[in-house]
C-alpha cells in the first residue's frame, strides 16, 4: 500500500515540472598590485624647467608592482606629457622622462629595462617573475624656449596600469 | 620613504598577537660597518630573544656578461652550516639593487652565528644593508621584574655568624684542661712504668742470687729433704755392677793453650753487662726514693 501511494505522487511531480536556477559565485582577487610607494616633486632649477632630478631639488617617484603569479601580467608606465593641474600656459611644454627598474626582489627581474618595449611616453615590461619589481620614473618638463613658468602649482600623474596577459 | 617600505615590510613580519606581551624591535643595520657581523653586536641581548624576520637590500655592480652569485647568510652559532643562507644569482644579469623578506619561525637568537654577505664571481656589492626583526618576552624571568606574573617574593636569609668552636674561649679551656689532664696521665703512666721496671729488675737481681736466704721458703726446703730422703724399696731397682767410667782427655801434642782473644771478649762483655745492671738498678733505686 505505501509503494503505490507514493507512486502516484511521484508520477504527479513529473507529470506538473520543474525548474530552478541555482547561482555560483566566485570572486578574483587580483594577482598584480601596484603601490605609489614615493610621491614625486617638482625641482624648479630653472624658470623654464620643471624636473625630478634629486640634484635638481626634485625627488622621482617610485612605484612598486607585486606580482603573485609569474608570466601572466604585463607592466604599462607613462610618464607625464602633460600636466594635470597648473596655472595657465599659453607656451609649449616640451617634456622629457624616463622609467627604469631600480629594484628588485629576483635578479631574474634585472633584465627588465634590457627587455622592455618603449613606444611614445610609455614603457612596457612583462612580468616574468613573481615578486616586486620597483620603477624610477624621470619628468622633466621645458617651458617654451628657455621661458618661464608661470607662478603656481603644477601636478602631473604618471599612469601605471597592470595589464593581464 | 625608504624608512617607509622597510616599516611596512616590519609589521608584515611582526604580526603581533595580542594575547601575548611580547616585545617587537627591529635592529640596525647589521652590515653599516662591513660584510661580515657578529650576531651578539647586533641583537639586544635579552633572555628569551627569538628572530622572526630579515630583510635585505644591497646593489649589485658588475657586468651583465660575468658571472656573479651573493650570497647573504648567517652560520649556526656552533659552526655546524648555516642557519640562514640565500644566494641571489646575477650571472649573465646586469645588476640592480636587489631588497628580500624573510620570514622565521622564532627562531632563538642563541642559534643564530656570525653574519656575512659573499661574493662569488666578479662584481661587488655596495651600499649593503641587513636587517634583524626580532621579539622577546620582557617576563622570561619572571624575578626581573615585580610585575611579571609567576614573580616570587625573594626570601631574604638572615646573615648568619660564623661560628668557630676552636675560638670559644670556654672550648679553649676546656681544651687546655683535658690537655693537661692527658699530660698528667702520660707522666703517671710513664713513673709506673718506671717503677715496675726497677720492681722487675731488683727480683730479677735477687733472684740471680743462690745464698740469699730470704728466698728459701723453709717448709719447701723441708718437704723436698724428705722427699730426697726417701729410699725406695729394692723390689723397684736393681743395682748395676759397675763403677766410675773416668773422662780419659787425650791431647795432641800437650796443654791447651788459653785463647787469649776469647778471653778479652768475654771479660769486655762481662764488664758491659755488669755496668748496665749497676745502672738499672742505680735508677731503680732513684725511683723508689
Amino acid at each position: 500500500m505505501l509503494k503505490n501511494f507514493v507512486v502516484p505522487i511521484a508520477s504527479s511531480m513529473l507529470a506538473t515540472g520543474a525548474l530552478a536556477n541555482t547561482e555560483i559565485v566566485g570572486s578574483v582577487d587580483s594577482k598584480c598590485i601596484i603601490i605609489s610607494e614615493t610621491a614625486g616633486i617638482y625641482g624648479n632649477p630653472n624658470p623654464y624647467e620643471l624636473t625630478t632630478t634629486p640634484a635638481s631639488g626634485g625627488v622621482q617617484p617610485i612605484i612598486r608592482y607585486d606580482v603573485l603569479v609569474a608570466d601572466y601580467y604585463k607592466a604599462v608606465i607613462e610618464h607625464p606629457v602633460s600636466f594635470s593641474s597648473a596655472p595657465t600656459l599659453d607656451d609649449v611644454v616640451n617634456w622629457e622622462g624616463d622609467v627604469e627598474v631600480s629594484e628588485v626582489s629576483d635578479t631574474n627581474m634585472a633584465d627588465y629595462d634590457t627587455n622592455k618595449v618603449e613606444y611614445d611616453n610609455a614603457h612596457e615590461y612583462d612580468l616574468t617573475v613573481a615578486g616586486s619589481t620597483w620603477f624610477k620614473i624621470s619628468s622633466t618638463a621645458d617651458y617654451g624656449y628657455t621661458k618661464s613658468f608661470p607662478a603656481g602649482t603644477y601636478t602631473a600623474i604618471v599612469e601605471a596600469e597592470c595589464i593581464p596577459l | 620613504m625608504k624608512r617607509l617600505s622597510w616599516a611596512l615590510v616590519g609589521c608584515l613580519l611582526y604580526s603581533p598577537h595580542s594575547y601575548s606581551e611580547d616585545i617587537y624591535g627591529t635592529t640596525n643595520n647589521a652590515a653599516q660597518f662591513g660584510l661580515n657581523w657578529v650576531m651578539t653586536n647586533i641583537l639586544p641581548q635579552y633572555a628569551g630573544l627569538e628572530v622572526n624576520g630579515l630583510v635585505y637590500q644591497y646593489t649589485a655592480v658588475k657586468d651583465p656578461e660575468t658571472d656573479m652569485i651573493v650570497y647573504v647568510q648567517n652560520e649556526y652559532a656552533d659552526g655546524n652550516g648555516y642557519i640562514f643562507r640565500n644566494a641571489d644569482d646575477w650571472s649573465g644579469l646586469p645588476g640592480n639593487t636587489i631588497s628580500k623578506a624573510f620570514a622565521f619561525p622564532n627562531l632563538p637568537a642563541t642559534l643564530w652565528g656570525p653574519g656575512s654577505i659573499e661574493v662569488d664571481g666578479e662584481g661587488k656589492v655596495e651600499d649593503p644593508s641587513v636587517f634583524y626583526s626580532y621579539k622577546y618576552d620582557p617576563c622570561f624571568d619572571p624575578q626581573v621584574d615585580p610585575s611579571c606574573p609567576g614573580y616570587e617574593e625573594p626570601i631574604e636569609v638572615p646573615e648568619i655568624p660564623i661560628y668557630d668552636p676552636l675560638q670559644d674561649e670556654l672550648v679553649q679551656a676546656e681544651m687546655e684542661r683535658k690537655n693537661k689532664l692527658q699530660k698528667e696521665e702520660e707522666e703517671q703512666e710513664r713513673q709506673r712504668r718506671q717503677r715496675e721496671w726497677a720492681i722487675t729488675n731488683a727480683l730479677e737481681e735477687l733472684l740471680s742470687d743462690g745464698d740469699n736466704p730470704g728466698l728459701i721458703d723453709p717448709v719447701a726446703e723441708a718437704l723436698a729433704l724428705a722427699l730426697t730422703s726417701r729410699t725406695l724399696p729394692n723390689s723397684y731397682y736393681n743395682l748395676l755392677d759397675g763403677g766410675e767410667y773416668l773422662e780419659t782427655v787425650v791431647l795432641n801434642g800437650g796443654d791447651i793453650q788459653d785463647n787469649a782473644k776469647a778471653r778479652r771478649s768475654n771479660l769486655a762483655q762481662q764488664l758491659l753487662h755488669q755496668q748496665m745492671v749497676d745502672s738499672q738498678y742505680e735508677s731503680g733505686q732513684q725511683e723508689t726514693k
